[in-house]
Parts: C-alpha cells; structure tokens; sequence
C-alpha cells in the first residue's frame, strides 16, 4: 500500500491529443495538506495534468490514484471520486442559469449530500468566509471576476472535498480583483487543505506552497520548495522562464 | 361519362354567368357571415394538429439531439440517419406514406388527424433536433465541466445546467419551426384533414368565391401566426434570468 498520508499519486502519466502528446511521463506525490503550485510556460501541460487528476480529461498512459481510487481503472464511479475532489477554474464557470446560493447548493443537494436546509446553512457559511454573503440571490452575470472566483471556490467547497485544484484561478481576473481570490485561497492553505494550483503568481506561490514544480513540454523539469525552485533555480529552463516572468 | 362531364362544366359555368349577371356574387362581409363559424373551426382544428404535432416533434427533437451531442459515435450516427432521412423526404409524400402507404402494408387505417400528426411530428422533429443540438453546443463547455467536477453525472448536469440554459438559447428558433409547423398542416388538406385550407376548398366548391375567400383564409393564416409570434415572443422576454 502507498504511504498513508498521500492523497494523489501520479506514476508516468501520459495524455495525447491526438498525435500531440502533451504529458510525457510525469511522476508526482501530494501528500495531505501539502499546497502544491505547478509553474511553467503556456502550452507545458499544467492545466492538463490538472484536469488529468479527475479525470476530466482522459488519461492515455500510467496511473494516477486519488483518495485510493485508481481513475483508470474502469469499474469505479468518476462521480464518487469526484465528489471529494473540489475545482476551481479559469473561467469562473458559474452556472449562468441559477443564482448564487442554488449554484454552491446543486451539487449537494442532488447527490443527497445534505438535504436543502442544510445545504443552504453550509453555503451561506461559505459564503459569509469568502466575504459575499450578501450575494447569495443575485445571478453569476452581476459579480464582478473576482466576486465570481469566490463564489466559484465556495461551490468546490460545499462538498466537503478534501482536495482542491485550482486551474489558473486569477488569470482572468482584473489586476486590482487578484488579492481577493488569493486571500481566500491562504485561508484554505493555512487550514490545511491538500491543494494543487496552476498559477502565474510566483508570489503566492512563494508565500504559500509547500511545493513548486516547473513544469515544460510535458515533463516535469525541476521540483522542491519555493526557495529552491523560485530563489535558487538550477536547470536552465527554470532560470530562463523565471528570469521572463518575474 | 363525357356527356354527363361536359352537362356539369356547363351548368357550372352558367351558374358563374349567371351570378355574375345578377350580382349574387357575396361581400367579404357576407362570405365571413357564412362561412366564419365553419372556418374558425377549421383553424381550431389546425392549431390543434399544431400544438398536437409541435409536443411530439419537441420530444423527438430532444431525444434526437441528446444522440446528436453524446460523445458515442454509434448514437451521433443513429440522430444523423434519422434527421438526413426527414430532412431529404418532402413532408407531403411523408403524409401520403404514412396515410395511404402504411395502412396498405399493414391493414391498420390510420384516422386522418392521426397520421397528421404523425407526419408533422416526425418532420418537426428532425429540424427540433438540429434546434436542440445547436442550442446545447452553443453554450459554453465549462459549465458542463464545472458540473460533473462537482461529482454530477452527465444526465444531472446536462439536466440542471445545460439544458435550462441551452432552451433559452432555442426559443427564437422554437417559434420560427412553430411557424413553420403551424403552416406545413396545409400540407395535410391532401390527406383530407379538414384543416383551414381543406375547409377552404370545400366552402369554395360550394360558392365558387376563388378570389375572395383564398383572401380570406391567407389574412386568418397571418392574424393567428403573427398573434402567436407576438405572444412567443414576450414570453421570451419574461424568461430569461439574471440580465
């Protein structure tokens, strides 16, 4: 059996598109509580191994176990898996046809997690410790990005999911709404939730990991703490890319 | 046969003469006095093949269009089979198959507002499938991501989430195939089903009033259809959310 503690393991993970193979072999372990933040260049295949951890996208080669659940063996429930796995993405993705608290109390409620009473008393927490509790009846199109991220992150959480991933979660946010977001992601830091973030923002990732890894064309070039990888880079590529964006 | 043929093409030409000499061709006023209660009926009946034809066609549509977007090649084939076929074959010799063809083949006679129904529907519903399938796709992909992240399966999601949003996307077209459908059933007078253009012809063979009551009937057609459009389209306003 794996160690205990670890609630994702990656083993020679590969996904194509087609002909264009996009992960060539990644190895990863995320054990509980750890924020692991993955950096790297556009098209390097960090939003895509994200998606490869539940399955959203399917999964060419190797293995990658969450929670215990292996997601390519074929006899188990996806939608079980998912339910403990909460995702944050890019593009908010709020459902434009329900209001803010029938967003966080959907997926509760239809897989008779909590009954509606309580799914409203859980959402309305949610709410209130991402600062919108006073938006609970206005629908996604009236938020602003940032107000929308944090609904966003609510809805993951109402499930009680023990794992989060977040897919480059303030890129399409105003500059002035990035704070926002990111506060609310150290407050899940800091109360011990396993994470797993694609970002550009080398600050949070500084300031919160426990782990960055750089990430190109499809591999993973180099891993360790924010100190090592951030501050003390040693492959080139790492240099050169932190050298672009800092 | 001819002699007695030729007697009835006289007569009925010197009817026309003769009420052409006499003046006893009618008003509109008189030709909506008489005919007003049968014609209105008439429409009735083909509102009724309308909305009849229109439920069935949205629940084809539906069925058809889910195939169409599902991710299994075998049921995208089965929707494009089913829509290519309808799509190819004109509605009228779809009604006659259907009216004359089938019970020939298998000895049960189909009642005329049946068949109708059956016709339009099936030919409705391939266009509802395209109107479905379209509506689904245009709406974005995250948010049947963002669902099934959540641990939904795809009927919930597609349920809860894309479809309400995808139907507001097909109401501008809901309507226009409704009016589309609504003036098809005249297509069916062929089969004898007294809609409003069947009940026409028969008022006309009576008083030989061509010119008149085809004005009639066309200005019934576009008080109902543009009436209906205009109904639709508020109801389209009051539905959508949020904006």
């Amino acid at each position: 059996m794996e160690n205990n503690n670890s609630k994702i393991s990656v083993k020679q993970l590969r996904k194509s598109f087609g002909h264009l193979e996009v992960l060539k072999g990644m190895d990863v372990e995320i054990t509980e509580g750890e924020v692991v933040c993955l950096i790297g260049p556009s098209g390097s295949g960090k939003s895509t191994f994200l998606r490869c951890l539940n399955a959203l996208e399917k999964i060419t080669a190797g293995t990658v176990v969450v929670d215990g659940y292996h997601l390519t063996d074929k006899k188990i429930n996806i939608n079980k898996v998912r339910e403990n796995i909460g995702m944050v993405f890019q593009h908010f993705n709020l459902f434009a046809n329900l209001n803010v608290i029938d967003n966080i109390m959907l997926a509760p409620v239809e897989l008779k997690k909590m009954t509606k009473e309580e799914a409203r008393a859980k959402g309305m927490e949610l709410l209130a410790m991402v600062g919108l509790a006073e938006k609970a009846e206005v629908f996604p199109s009236k938020l602003s990005g940032g107000q929308k991220q944090r609904v966003a992150i609510a809805r993951a959480l109402a499930m009680n999911p023990d794992i989060m991933l977040f897919d480059e979660p303030t890129s399409a946010l105003d500059p002035e709404m990035v704070g926002e977001v990111l506060e609310v992601m150290k407050n899940l830091a800091r109360n011990g939730m396993t994470m797993v973030v694609v970002t550009h923002e080398m600050g949070f990732a500084r300031e919160v990991a426990s782990r960055v890894i750089f990430m190109d064309e499809g591999v993973i070039v180099e891993e360790g703490t924010p100190q090592e990888v951030l501050l003390n880079p040693q492959q080139p590529r790492t240099i050169d890319f932190l050298n672009k964006v800092l | 046969m001819k002699e007695a043929d030729a007697e009835v093409r006289l007569r009925h030409a010197s009817s026309l003469k003769h009420r052409r000499e006499r003046g006893l061709f009618m008003s509109f006023f008189e030709l909506v006095r008489e005919n007003g209660v049968y014609l209105v009926t008439a429409m009735g009946k083909t509102l009724e093949l309308t909305f009849l034809s229109l439920v069935f066609a949205a629940l084809i549509g539906l069925f058809f269009g889910l195939l169409n977007v599902s991710k299994n090649r075998a049921l995208n084939v089965i929707a494009n089979v089913y829509i290519d076929c309808i799509r190819g074959v004109p509605l009228i010799v779809l009604a006659f198959f259907v009216y004359f063809g089938v019970p020939m083949a298998t000895g049960v006679r189909l009642d005329a507002l049946v068949a109708g129904i059956i016709s339009l529907s099936m030919n409705a519903g391939a266009y509802m499938a395209e109107i479905v399938r379209a509506g689904i796709q245009s709406i974005d992909k995250g948010q049947m991501e963002a669902a099934r992240s959540l641990g939904l399966s795809y009927g919930t999601a597609m349920r809860k989430v894309v479809l309400p949003q995808a139907i507001r996307v097909m109401i501008p077209s809901i309507i226009n195939q409704f009016i589309i459908t609504l003036k098809d059933t005249s297509i069916l007078s062929v089969i004898g089903f007294p809609e409003l253009v069947k009940a026409g012809q028969i008022v006309i063979a009576r008083n030989f009033e061509t010119f008149k009551m085809w004005a009639i009937i066309a200005i019934m057609y576009l008080i109902v259809i543009t009436t209906l459009s205009k109904i639709a389209r508020a109801l389209e306003r009051k539905i959508s959310y949020g904006k």
